[in-house]
């Protein structure tokens, strides 16, 4: 391993870039933990280093024709080897770059936004942290190595959802996300034992060879690939675990920009680029994906439009673009999905940012409260939340147009046309409750006061300044990123020309995408927007459906039910009897017996245990002497 | 770069013995029971120094199982303390001869 490392050295950069975090965050843990300023500064210099380091690689191996990978071995025992090292391929170098990037702008954000919390060490700490799990887990060359990474990354989102602890809802939140995650995860491990025990190694470079369908029974390969999407369903809060994700809003809103947006909740989505070639051995499972994908992008996204709380409908977009991501993949279209996956990381995490500066400014969630108070005189949020709104409607030309476009294009190349109707419905409702959220608080109903500007809050103090910088960033790689694609796609392909990959040449069905987001923007103009409009939704017009919509499609209460039915209401119903009736029981008649001999033999030994204790060490040391000198 | 056997056995040993002395010498209850976690462990670095010696993964497998019973043990282990400490107000290993 050191041996190819001092080959090449700037693969150092590789190892400084997983490593220097996870410094920043011991030390901020042990050292600093009572000085705010100097955690921050810790953290914000290793994820800068971290940035440098990735973008250096990014750089250097821009247009490299085979993936490289270094790798040491850990364990070896039996038919069974562990290796640990990094792989460095496009996928990876992409992913580090915006992992590092979004990370770094988010920190710097934070400075403002977390400014005089108490806990303002603890958070440095934390999001550092997080940025050495996803460093890490992004250049794992083997699953188990990911998946070791994949925890951390649960564990450190666990700790920020719960970062206001003293909160009630922000704590149990925290925990329904651990554990909604882990249901998922079970699956995942499952499904890697399943590879283990036939493969002997979960090498990803092994996995993603074509020959792997001849090593195993094809209905082997299905099972484990539906298992291991078991942890990109939980993870990435598809259908059926999603409900997690909405109520991870609690925590600090730059955390919900980074973690649950841009770069956390996309690593299911990372790990079914990772494996790609594997998982499309199994038409049957792609399948399945491709429904999941569907059904979760559908349904957060009927969520999103009746929620009034702004960081509760970016939740629900995430998930229905994370949905949409898998539904690229699912067909086939892997630069497809990889590219929707960068460029959501930019503009979602733009738009949770805006979405703390309305926050931070009025301290209320609810869009009509800030629409009310004026939040269209925050000039430079307003501004980027637009372009961040208009790139996720699919709107040209930002970057959303050109990925949604990409993976539009692939559906349409699947025979059955009930995906693509789908995903075209998705970018009408997307762009529909997207600019709901924008003209409700561009355009407050007119008979509201319009209370005086509230300076006292400081809009223009150096905490708005360092929270906009990062805005105005984000914003512009929203406005550039899509032109990058070509360049993009060809790197994400070792340079072998795309071919079928961006066969998008359709006419009508670019026509149709673009009409299908002007059609959404324009619904929730005659809806929101227009002077006089009537602010309600054409959903609240039916209040059953209303209900079933921020009921969450009563996701939760069936998860309730089937918790206080089954698992409480038989399984530990069983279990307590046993533990109860034979466990306890038993064990007490046994120690009752014990007990009593306990008492008739202790009038043996009772008292002075320290001098017996002395004469037995020294009995044992002179016996050693004895028998080994 | 590995660290050597000898200095796995030497760092094991020094730990062994002052886990003895902790619980020889220490009149607390508490105490004592840290000294023979502290006793448990150099028996764990001995054997993950004999592993890495002789290339075997069971040294590393049997101080996991170290790690389980030491949890075990501190927990009853505490508990009993308390217990004792309830019965009769201090944590001396001396009480005992009075706890019947």
């Amino acid at each position: 391993m050191l041996g190819t490392l001092n080959q090449q050295p700037i693969l150092y950069a590789a190892v400084l870039a997983s490593v220097v975090p996870l410094i920043a965050f011991l030390l901020i843990m042990v050292v600093t933990r009572r000085r705010p300023r100097v955690s921050a500064g810790l953290s914000i210099v290793a994820i800068t280093i971290a940035f440098a380091c990735s973008v250096l690689l990014l750089v250097r191996y821009w247009g490299l024709a085979a993936l490289l990978q270094v790798t040491g071995t850990w364990v070896t025992t039996g038919q069974f080897t562990v290796s640990i090292g990094f792989i460095l391929d496009p996928l990876s170098l992409l992913m580090v770059t915006v992992v590092s990037g979004i990370s770094l702008l988010v920190q710097v954000y934070s400075l403002g936004y977390m400014a005089g919390d108490p806990g303002f060490s603890r958070y440095y700490a934390y999001m550092s942290l997080f940025a050495w799990a996803m460093i890490s887990l992004v250049l794992s060359p083997n699953l188990l190595q990911l998946y070791v990474f994949w925890e951390l990354v649960g564990v450190s989102s666990y700790l920020l959802i719960g970062f206001w602890y003293e909160k009630f809802s922000a704590s149990e939140a925290g925990k329904k996300a651990f554990v909604m995650t882990r249901l998922g995860d079970v699956a995942f491990l499952l499904g890697l034992l399943t590879l283990l025990i036939p493969l002997g190694n979960l090498d990803v470079l092994m996995l993603n060879s074509p020959d792997i369908g001849s090593t195993m029974p094809a209905g082997m390969l299905t099972l484990s690939a539906l298992l291991i999407f078991g942890g990109v369903v939980g993870k990435s809060a598809q259908f059926p675990l999603l409900t997690w994700l909405p109520d991870a809003m609690e925590g600090p809103t730059p955390v919900s920009a980074l973690l649950h947006s841009a770069t956390m909740v996309a690593a299911g989505v990372f790990l079914f680029a990772r494996i790609f070639p594997f998982f499309s051995q199994s038409p049957a499972a792609m399948t399945v994906f491709l429904a999941i994908g569907t059904i979760s992008m559908l349904l957060a996204a009927t969520m999103a439009m009746v929620a009034r709380d702004i960081k509760q409908v970016w939740a629900y977009s995430t998930i229905s673009q994370l949905g949409f991501m898998i539904m690229g993949l699912a067909a086939g279209g892997y630069v497809a999905g990889v590219f929707h996956l960068i460029t959501h990381a930019g503009f979602k995490a733009l738009l949770f940012l805006c979405a703390g500066v309305f926050i931070h400014v009025y301290d209320s969630n609810d869009m009509f409260e800030i629409g009310r108070q004026g939040g269209r005189r925050l000039k430079i949020p307003m501004a980027c939340m637009i372009v961040g709104a208009a790139a996720l409607s699919g709107l040209p030309p930002l970057s959303g147009f050109f990925s949604k476009e990409a993976i539009i294009g692939v559906l349409a190349t699947q025979d059955n046309r009930l995906w693509l109707g789908a995903a075209l419905v998705g970018v009408v409702l997307t762009a529909y409750y997207t600019f709901r959220l924008i003209f409700i608080m561009l355009f407050p109903s007119a008979g509201a006061p319009s209370p005086p500007p509230t300076s006292g809050h400081g809009h223009h103090g150096r905490d708005y300044w360092t929270m906009a910088t990062p805005l105005l960033i984000l914003a512009a790689v929203t406005l550039v990123l899509g032109f990058a694609q070509t360049p993009l796609t060809q790197f994400l392909l070792f340079g072998v020309d795309a071919g079928g990959d961006h066969g998008h040449g359709e006419r009508g069905l670019l026509i149709a995408a673009i009409a299908g987001a002007v059609g959404g923007v324009l619904l929730a103009w005659f809806e929101f927007g227009r002077k006089g409009s009537p602010q309600i939704g054409f959903v609240e017009r039916i209040p059953a459906l209303a209900t079933l919509f921020s009921e969450r499609w009563y996701l939760d209460r069936i998860y309730r039910w089937l918790l206080d039915r089954v698992v409480y209401g038989v399984f530990s119903r069983l279990a307590t009897w046993n533990d109860e009736r034979i466990i306890n029981d038993g064990v007490d008649a046994f120690s009752d017996r014990l007990v009593g001999s306990g008492r008739i033999l202790a009038t043996l030994h009772r008292g002075m245990i320290q001098y017996k204790l002395l004469v037995m060490f020294s009995v044992v040391a002179l016996l050693g002497l004895y028998f080994f000198f | 770069m590995t660290v050597s056997f000898d200095h796995a056995l030497v760092l094991a040993g020094a730990l062994f013995i002052m886990g003895i002395f902790c619980v020889v010498v220490r009149r607390n209850l508490i105490m004592m029971l840290l000294g023979l976690e502290i006793m448990l462990n150099a028996a764990s670095i001995a054997l993950v120094g004999a592993a890495l010696k002789w290339h075997h993964v069971e040294g590393q497998a049997i101080a996991l199982f170290i790690m389980a019973v030491a949890a075990t043990e501190v927990s009853i282990g505490l508990a009993m303390i308390v217990g004792f400490y309830r019965r009769t107000d201090t944590v001396d290993p001396n009480a005992l001869e009075e706890f019947k």
